[in-house]
């Protein structure tokens, strides 16, 4: 595929991702830092329908043939706990993922221009350091390992099986707690105080007893 | 229900239909949605400018040119336009912070909240190059492929991101 082509299909592909992170408010920084002080489950549930959904098209891509063959990234045991782990320090101060941080930019959230910018800085950093971090951290990879591979099955089968459970996880959470409970006044996930939370501050604000 | 003005889809919806954007990346590029790569792209791309040396970098080197790095960086850009078609027809466009920072720093000043911004943009960035990947390359698209990379990195996000939004203030 040409780079012109290319672009094109990415920028048609990308307006459709930033219209559905916009519509499912999981790009709000109320919702990301919300999910990870686990008072607010809209984070969750995206993702967990995107990977279902994404489960069904893959397994249904592979028995038609129109998806010969999947792309999964080798497996670094350091590497993926320690970024992995650094990634998420960064989620909860930035209140955004690398993709959402655009979709805060086109919102018209001024932090997230910042927080574009230390992106930048932090990926070019990490480019400059890779030599050095190489030896330590991103050799020995034991391979493009894949559940399917590791348990010798085809990839359909238990990508449907998988796909199946994450409904019945995200039908039990609406059962537990319906969505638009976590939605906010603003669509933005703040969420009015709990009602321990506010006893909390009234004790707080109470003149103390001798 | 799920009009193009109405502020929130049901994220059940909503998150089907992203994952729903594998069928293009594979049939077209023969690779899954990833975000985070378009930094170094990018980045890199701006420092050659100053410093030709970078293109040796075997690292920075593979991620300046051809349609697969060209192609994220066009889909990062589409979701900054995507939001903003999406915000400005349902009338939830932004301006200041999140009132969540308010909460979750005690502090409504916007120069913490910008200096923890870059902060947290670097730290987020150089841990999902260091991972290879991000909450779309290993999350979305790994899990989906059931890679054993993208479960260990998940769950690893999940427990960086967890343990530091313990040490903010509770946001509700």
């Amino acid at each position: 595929m040409s780079i012109i082509a290319a672009i094109g299909l990415g920028l048609v592909m990308g307006i459709a991702f930033g219209f559905l992170l916009e519509k499912s408010r999981v790009f709000e920084p109320g919702v990301i830092v919300g999910q990870m002080q686990m008072r607010n489950f809209i984070m969750l549930r995206i993702f967990l329908a995107a990977v279902a959904s994404g489960l069904v098209v893959l397994a249904l891509g592979q028995l038609t043939g129109l998806i010969p063959k999947l792309d999964p990234k080798a497996t670094l045991y350091g590497a993926q706990l320690l970024g992995g782990f650094l990634a998420g320090v960064g989620i909860t101060l930035a209140g955004a993922c690398p993709g959402t941080i655009l979709a805060q930019v086109g919102v018209g959230y001024r932090d997230a221009i910042v927080t574009l910018v230390g992106g930048l800085f932090g990926a070019l950093t990490f480019a400059y350091f890779e030599p050095t971090l190489r030896p330590i951290l991103l050799t020995g990879s034991p391979g493009k390992l894949t559940l399917h591979g590791l348990l010798g099955l085809p990839f359909w089968p238990l990508a449907l099986g998988f796909a199946a459970v994450l409904v019945g996880t995200l039908y039990a959470m609406e059962r537990w707690r319906p969505w638009r409970m976590e939605l906010g006044e603003n669509a933005d996930g703040v969420l009015p105080p709990t009602k321990r939370a506010e006893r909390k501050a009234e004790a707080a604000a109470a003149p103390a007893r001798g | 229900m799920f009009g193009f003005k109405e502020k929130a889809w049901s994220p059940y919806l909503a998150g089907a239909l992203i994952g729903l954007l594998q069928v293009p990346a594979f049939i077209f590029l023969g690779t899954a949605l990833g975000a985070s790569s378009s930094y170094v792209t990018v980045s890199a791309s701006l420092a050659e400018l100053v410093d030709p040396g970078i293109r040796a970098l075997s690292y920075a080197g593979k991620y300046l040119d051809g349609a697969k790095n060209w192609w994220q960086v066009a889909l990062v850009a589409g979701i900054a336009i995507g939001a903003f078609l999406s915000a400005t027809v349902s009338g939830t466009r932004r301006s200041a912070p999140s009132p969540v920072w308010a909460r979750a720093l005690g502090t409504r000043n916007t120069v913490a909240r910008f200096a923890l911004a870059f902060l947290g943009g670097f730290i987020l960035l150089f841990g999902a190059r260091l991972a290879d990947g991000c909450t779309s390359g290993h999350g979305i698209s790994g899990i989906a492929q059931l890679a054993v990379s993208g479960f260990i990195a998940v769950a690893a996000m999940f427990a960086g991101g967890i343990a530091t939004a313990m040490l903010l203030k509770p946001v509700r």
